[in-house]
């Protein structure tokens, strides 16, 4: 791979090289130190701070959980008609977070993207939090959560099976798949970080021999050898190859749980694949909006490049555009369809009470992206940020757009209603933004958050022709 | 299988052949084998199995256990179900019904008490009552409530402190002694009284103390028309034939709704009818307020209250213009009055009123002017005289005319006590069963008992009365009470207890009796029993000349609830003097009070009840609240919105209420309802509402209308609905009922040329899979929405019926009331001239239900007899059924309502007894919904077994249907060709609810059809 950053012709630089997924030409083993450094240094007070925080964040979602259990959903401001509200988008919403995690690794690593390697461990793990995060909001969000069981399929006395018909046990297999899917994927991709850890572990005290002890359980005895190398890359090959469906599957599932229903403003045939848009959508605008801070606190700007930012917000760029044309398409199937209670629908959505989350969802989901058509505007990083927090409250009031809007007017005038968040209904979404990156934050301090071995395989010096250099 | 032949060990080949063995698929399909089941019958037993002898060894040690255990403790703890001595007449599981009636302070209604294992659960109409078989709506079916409230006076107190009955009577009579010795009056304030036993007693206690006077005032009732009709008629005030008119003009009249007498809503409802050849009558209504009447209404004209009497005065003249002959010199009274100049001035249609003349003048004899309860006497006598002009004379039944045992006292009477009690002429007030602190405020009645030195009030909840009373002494709730009633000529009517008294209560009558006779020791619980059966042999027996002896007589008359004398009633003619006392009102351009009856409380004697406080208004679905409903003009005028504030000044009283923008309001006009704003109405009804009874006029002619000064208030209070109406003016908004397919509509007349133009053309539906074949019986509902009158009475028997339970108005306004009946109310036109719909909405049963396929854990599902059935122990409360439901129907439980409303009320000792024992009470976090009654379908069915017939549609009337005034729902089997609901599903005007929706529900409706000349 030719180094080409720098390249330029006559001023102009030239975009048909790729660019170097490494910079700064570091050798092998100034990568690993750059990425088990804040692994094997005390925690620093910044860290320590941004734990509290999210940790404080945390224990108001588990408080919120608490007082639901307690007391009954009745916490929440969810009535009839709106029978599914903050929970219902909170999930959808992480699910979605979860989706560039599984994207990253499995699909582009199928698609031979080297672009990929630097940040995918990251996505990766960001991808198991959100699944967690989501994870809970069905779980809890039953009237009656301390019978998680009778949604599963198991021979029972009473003779009842779940109704395969129905959306939502497609979802507890959906979601429960992708979760241990995604584990394992991650999990394995860290089997010889891991490894890299135990043997970089080599101090004598307590604490030392405790973290090599996990170490060396996690890294499962392994070796470096070759034969270990080539079983790796063939599960590696093969989960990667079981994920890339689940990626679709999984947001195709969630939107069957609208789409599958009656209810005009959910019962759309284009729901998976523009869910599956959305997800992604939202799932990168998540990866850059911490990747950002990380590659700054972690001094990884070599090894998480601009290029590599760069790249992910055309791919941001493209499903927000996507995401749009699929908004323009439902108003348009709506009249096109002739159905009245449809058309309502739409006009109610972009025009009626709750024009103004329509709106928000509109500015940031289809407008806010559009800068990056710009390279200038691409590669900056504080306009990255700002912009991909955008696209995540536009994808969260997606969300809220659809399920409230759709549920508060819907067939019977009689019975429209009317929707007011509770306290408890935000201490869950503010909560599991606590969750997330409590979860992150100790992720990134006990775990290598870049493949060493990945972003090693993609430098100059592990091409054939490279001659030299250290480990 | 011979169980007493040794198993044979049984050798297989193969896996097929151990699994296709006979044995083994017997053994398969039954759990349990022959005989492990079988009775317990030691004579069989031989040679004792070891199964059989640990049955009988288990068997053994259980009657053992329980000859030794000491079940009192366990009795007191409540956790026992026995009966120690069995009473012959009730078996466990088996309802029992009652024969009995409830009462108002206004009114009496026959009714049929359910009561199960000895305790009453459900007040339904006595079906067999020749006036009040279809009339028991909320307010009585309610009184289930009431009879378990935990706030019920319980033990006869003196200023606050517990005393004896003895020590109480003692006082009493003492005071009454005393009284009677100084010919000091005595003064009782009664309700109604239509028992001709109560009257008797009062009249033997009158004839103990002759000082005594009794007073029957309720605010309820009908005794300003009976006072007309005095003046205009004489003799007894006669019923209405209300399905042999055929136009009707209601004056400030709700008699479909809180004003309606017994009947009417059947009688109005029978003409009404597309399944029988009966025309339609045609509803024309004059009111300022909107009412459910109003919404019933065919043609409505929207007449200030104070302008009613210029109306119809000039609608005499318009008459007489016509043809009619008007009696006596009202010809020269009305002279004056023009109705074109009327219409001018308050914005009615011309059109309309020209209808109105000629179809009045037309209908001659079968055309019926019909003033409300509020309206003034002078209003009854013009409307008597004008009707006896229409030859309405033929609409009138004599035979059952309204008869009063003890005469409503005058406003000048009632006056006349309060200045006496104020001026200490008063030396003993008997409170009998009403609240005159409360409701006669505006005459500063507490301000005049203050100064009697001894009131009591008999009662049964604790209200303002009973605290500002020397003695508050508990009375029997009506299904603990003996007593009987005759509201019509000719019917009496019985009262019979259904449960013992549940407190240290008496009587009313029993206790009045006792101080009588001047000893409390006299007292004993049969003894106002021995006294009405006394009387009835003296009295009915004799007049009914029965050929049987009187205990069968008593016994057949306490079985059928009632006893029907041939009463001969005859009109009389119109006198035409009556016409001085009619003083001709102008109405002037400012603003006018209107003060009504509320559909929650009536008059605030209900203001207890959280089933009728949360039961929506029938027109602005408010619950839990009274307001100042205006025209959307007149909120402009005065500069407010709904939940703002205004001040409400009439002579130098002023209320602050909220502010309703109600549609179809006359302009300038103020209405409110009264009974709210009690102050002791227990944990339930107190500070619910507004007091506004102090605008009462009590002492003027126009008691419930005045003048009145309204300005805005600061602040505001949040009025909680359970449906808001859309907005007028958003186009996309407008007509949504008709355009989808919710409400069918048709001009009457049109569709006598051709029914089909009732309902809307549909889509013909396609079924891509079979659909299920319903053999046997396919349960459905149809509802006549021409029948029906919004009056809520299904509600509250599916409330009751279900063990529904009050949520509160915090709960109402998050959007989670509980009812699983609604009636749903559409406007459409202008907000000035609404065009209204109304329509009863519940679970539709659909064949095709959306709820059934996304329940992902089979909670929900469909029965072979076509039943949308609930699992609650297999619901997890995911909601999706909600979601997916587009009649939205379902009712989730957000929290433990039963223990979360007015702090765990519903676990409360007694609270607990109110529910019904064959519904199962929900937890929460279970979805919920109408059941279509199973436990009655389930009952029939076992019934049918046991009696080894064949279950059939008719057999099951589920709780709305019963209650039904109108007799608007029906239900049965729609497989049955010859069944109501077969026949009704083949009319042209049978429709369903979002018919191209495909849910295909067994629920179905008659279209709307209006009675008007031209399509509106």
């Amino acid at each position: 791979m030719q180094v080409a950053d720098k390249s330029t012709l006559d001023g102009i630089p030239d975009y048909s090289v790729e660019p170097s997924v490494v910079l700064k030409s570091p050798t092998f083993h100034d990568i690993t130190e750059t990425i088990v450094k804040p692994i094997e240094s005390p925690p620093s007070t910044k860290w320590l701070i941004a734990l509290a925080i999210s940790m404080a964040l945390f224990s108001v979602e588990i408080i919120g959980w608490g007082v639901s259990f307690y007391y009954g959903t009745g916490m929440w401001g969810n009535n009839v008609p709106v029978a599914w509200a903050f929970p219902i988008v909170n999930f959808v919403f992480w699910v979605g977070i979860g989706h560039a995690g599984t994207l990253i690794s499995a699909i582009l690593f199928l698609f031979r993207q080297k672009w990929r390697n630097g940040i995918a461990r990251f996505a990766e793990g960001m991808t198991i939090f959100a699944v967690m995060c989501a994870g809970l909001f069905p779980l809890f969000h039953t009237g009656r959560p301390w019978l998680p069981l009778y949604l599963m399929p198991y021979p029972n006395k009473h003779a009842v099976w779940v109704n395969f018909l129905s959306p939502l046990v497609w979802d507890v297999f959906a979601v429960s798949t992708y979760f241990t899917v995604s584990l394992f994927f991650w999990y394995t991709g860290l089997v010889p970080d891991f490894a890299t850890l135990r043997d970089r572990t080599l101090g004598k005290d307590f604490i030392s021999k405790l973290k090599k002890t996990i170490y060396s359980v996690l890294s499962l005895g392994w070796r470096f050898s070759n034969r270990h190398w080539r079983h790796y890359e063939r599960v590696y090959l093969i989960l990667a190859g079981l994920s890339t469906p689940l990626v679709l599957s999984v947001h195709t599932i969630v939107s069957f749980d609208f789409a599958v229903s009656g209810l005009p403003g959910w019962h759309t045939t284009i729901f998976p694949p523009y869910f599956v848009a959305g997800a992604i959508f939202s799932g990168f605008a998540m990866v850059v909006t911490v990747l950002v801070f990380i590659r700054y606190i972690f001094d990884m700007q070599h090894i998480i490049t601009l290029d590599t930012l760069e790249k992910m917000n055309k791919i941001i760029l493209l499903t927000g555009t996507l995401v749009g044309y699929a908004y323009g398409m439902e108003f348009f199937i709506a009249w096109y369809s002739g159905n009245l209670v449809e058309q309502f629908v739409f006009i109610n959505r972009a025009f009626g009470p709750y024009a103004w989350a329509y709106w928000i969802m509109i500015s940031c989901n289809v407008i806010s992206p559009q800068m990056f058509w710009f390279r200038k505007l691409r590669r900056s990083v504080p306009v990255m940020f700002v912009a991909s927090i955008f696209v995540n409250i536009g994808m969260w009031f997606e969300r809220y757009v659809i399920t409230v809007t759709s549920l508060t007017r819907d067939f019977l005038p009689s019975s429209w209603g009317w929707y007011n968040p509770t306290f408890t209904d935000f201490s869950l979404l503010f909560g599991s933004f606590g969750m997330f990156f409590t979860l992150t934050l100790l992720f990134v301090k006990f775990m290598p958050v870049v493949a060493i071995s990945e972003v090693k395989g993609v430098m100059d010096g592990a091409r054939p022709s490279h001659h030299g250099g250290d480990h | 299988m011979n169980l007493h032949q040794k198993a044979k060990p049984v050798y297989w080949q193969s896996l097929e052949e151990l699994n296709n063995d006979s044995a083994t698929l017997e053994a398969r399909h039954h759990e349990f084998k022959a005989g492990v089941t079988d009775e317990f019958d030691i004579n069989e037993m031989s040679g004792i199995s070891r199964r059989r002898f640990l049955a009988a060894m288990g068997a053994s040690a259980a009657f053992a256990l329980a000859s030794c255990k000491n079940y009192v403790g366990k009795r007191k703890n409540g956790e026992i179900y026995t009966y120690n001595e069995h009473p012959v007449d009730v078996v466990i599981g088996r309802p029992n019904y009652y024969a009995s009636s409830v009462r108002s302070r206004g009114s009496v209604r026959a009714a049929l008490v359910t009561a199960r294992e000895g305790r009453p659960v459900f007040i339904g109409p006595n079906k067999s009552h020749p006036t009040d078989a279809y009339s028991l709506n909320s307010h009585y079916q309610a009184q289930i409530m009431g009879l378990y409230d935990p706030a019920r006076l319980q033990t006869p107190q003196k200023a606050g402190a517990e005393v004896t009955w003895a020590a109480a009577d003692g006082e009493i009579i003492q005071a009454l002694q005393a009284a009677a010795g100084q010919n000091q009056q005595i003064a009782i304030m009664a309700p109604a009284v239509y028992s001709p036993t109560t009257a008797k007693a009062l009249g033997d206690f009158s004839k103990q103390y002759p000082s005594t006077k009794v007073y029957a005032h309720a605010l309820h009732t009908e005794a300003t028309r009976i006072r007309a009709w005095e003046q205009s008629h004489g003799g007894n005030l006669p019923a209405i034939h209300w399905d042999k008119a055929d136009v009707i003009l209601a004056l400030e009249s709700d008699f479909l709704g809180v004003e309606a007498p017994a009947g009417a809503e059947y009688g109005f409802a029978a003409r009404r009818d597309v399944m029988s050849d009966k025309t339609f009558n045609r509803l024309y209504v004059a009111e300022g307020n909107l009412t459910a009447t109003g919404m019933k209404s065919d043609y409505r004209l929207r007449v200030r209250p104070d302008a009613q009497m210029e109306f119809v005065m000039a609608l005499a003249n318009a008459l007489q213009a016509q043809g009619v002959s008007l009696p006596g010199g009202l010809a020269g009274q009305v002279s004056g009055a023009n109705l074109d100049d009327f219409a001018k001035q308050h914005g009615l249609s011309t059109m309309v009123l020209k209808h109105l003349v000629s179809d009045l003048a037309q209908a001659k004899g079968k055309a019926l002017l019909y003033a409300g309860q509020r309206s003034s006497e002078s209003m009854h006598i013009l409307v008597n005289a004008l009707n006896d002009a229409l030859g309405a004379s033929s609409l009138y039944d004599f035979a059952h005319a309204h008869v009063q045992q003890v005469p409503f006292a005058t406003p000048g009477e009632v006056n006349g006590l309060i200045q006496d009690m104020a001026a200490g002429k008063v030396a003993v007030v008997i409170h009998w069963n009403t609240n005159p602190v409360y409701e006669l405020s505006s005459l500063k009645y507490a301000d005049a008992l203050a100064k009697v030195p001894v009131s009591v009030a008999l009662t049964t909840e604790m209200h303002e009365t009973a605290k500002a009373s020397t003695f508050a002494l508990p009375i029997h709730h009506d299904l603990e009470a003996w007593g009987d009633a005759v509201s019509h000529a000719g019917v009496y009517t019985l009262q019979q207890p259904v449960i013992a008294p549940l407190h240290k209560s008496r009587q009313a009558e029993g206790a009045a009796l006792t101080w009588a006779q001047g000893d409390s020791a006299q007292y004993n619980e049969k003894m106002y029993y021995t006294y009405l059966k006394k009387a009835w042999q003296d009295g009915v027996y004799r007049q009914s000349n029965a050929l049987v002896d009187f205990n069968g007589y008593w016994q057949s008359a306490l079985h059928n609830g009632f006893v029907k004398i041939k009463a001969a009633g005859s009109a009389s003619p119109f006198k035409a003097n009556a016409l001085s006392a009619i003083q001709a009102g102008k109405a002037g351009s400012d603003y006018v009070l209107s003060l009504h009856y509320s559909y929650a409380t009536l008059d605030g004697e209900f203001a207890s009840s959280g089933w009728l406080q949360e039961i929506p208004h029938p027109v602005s679905k408010v619950v839990w609240d009274n307001y100042a409903a205006m025209s959307m003009s007149t909120a402009k005028a005065l500069g407010v919105k709904t939940d703002d504030l205004v001040t409400v000044d009439v002579n130098g009283q002023s209320v602050t209420l909220p502010v309703l923008q109600q549609p179809g309001m006359a302009e300038n006009v103020i209405a409110v309802e009264i009974g709210y704003g009690r102050t002791e109405a227990g944990d339930i009804g107190s500070g619910v509402g507004v007091d506004v009874m102090p605008l009462l006029q009590l002492a003027s002619h126009d008691v419930w209308f005045a003048k009145a000064n309204v300005s805005k208030a600061s602040g505001s209070h949040h009025l909680v609905t359970t449906q808001n109406h859309h907005a007028f003016d958003v186009e996309i908004e407008q007509d949504l009922h008709y355009k989808r397919g919710i409400i069918h509509e048709a001009n009457y007349l049109e569709y006598l040329k051709d029914p089909k133009v009732a309902t809307m053309p549909t889509h013909p539906a396609v079924n891509i899979t079979k659909t299920h074949e319903y053999e046997g019986i396919k349960w459905g509902m149809t509802i006549d929405a021409n029948k029906c009158t919004g009056c809520n009475a299904c509600v509250m028997a599916c409330n009751v019926e279900n063990n529904i339970p009050v949520v509160g108005p915090d709960q109402v306004d998050r959007g989670r009331e509980m009812h699983w009946m609604r009636i749903d109310r559409y406007y459409s036109g202008t907000p000035e001239e609404p065009k209204i719909t109304q329509q009863v909405m519940l679970c539709q049963h659909c064949d095709n239900a959306p709820c059934e396929v996304v329940c992902p854990v089979n909670a929900t599902n469909h029965s072979p007899d076509g039943l949308n059935q609930m699992a609650y122990n297999r619901c997890v409360g995911t909601r999706y059924c909600s979601n997916n439901c587009p009649y939205k129907v379902r009712r989730f439980n957000f929290f433990d309502y039963r223990d979360r409303f007015a702090k765990g009320r519903y676990h409360k000792e007694l609270a607990q007894l109110v529910h019904n024992p064959e519904v199962t009470v929900r937890s929460r976090g279970v979805m919920e919904k109408c059941t279509f009654c199973v436990q009655r379908i389930m009952w029939a069915r076992q019934e049918a077994i046991r009696e080894k017939r064949n279950l059939k549609g008719t057999d099951v009337t589920v709780a709305c249907q019963e209650v039904c005034p109108s007799q608007a729902i029906s239900f049965g089997d729609s497989n049955d060709p010859n069944s109501d609901i077969a026949k009704q599903r083949k009319h042209a005007a049978n429709h369903r609810v979002l018919q191209d929706f495909n849910a295909r529900p067994a629920v179905t409706y008659m279209a709307t059809l209006r009675n008007t000349h031209e399509k509106v």
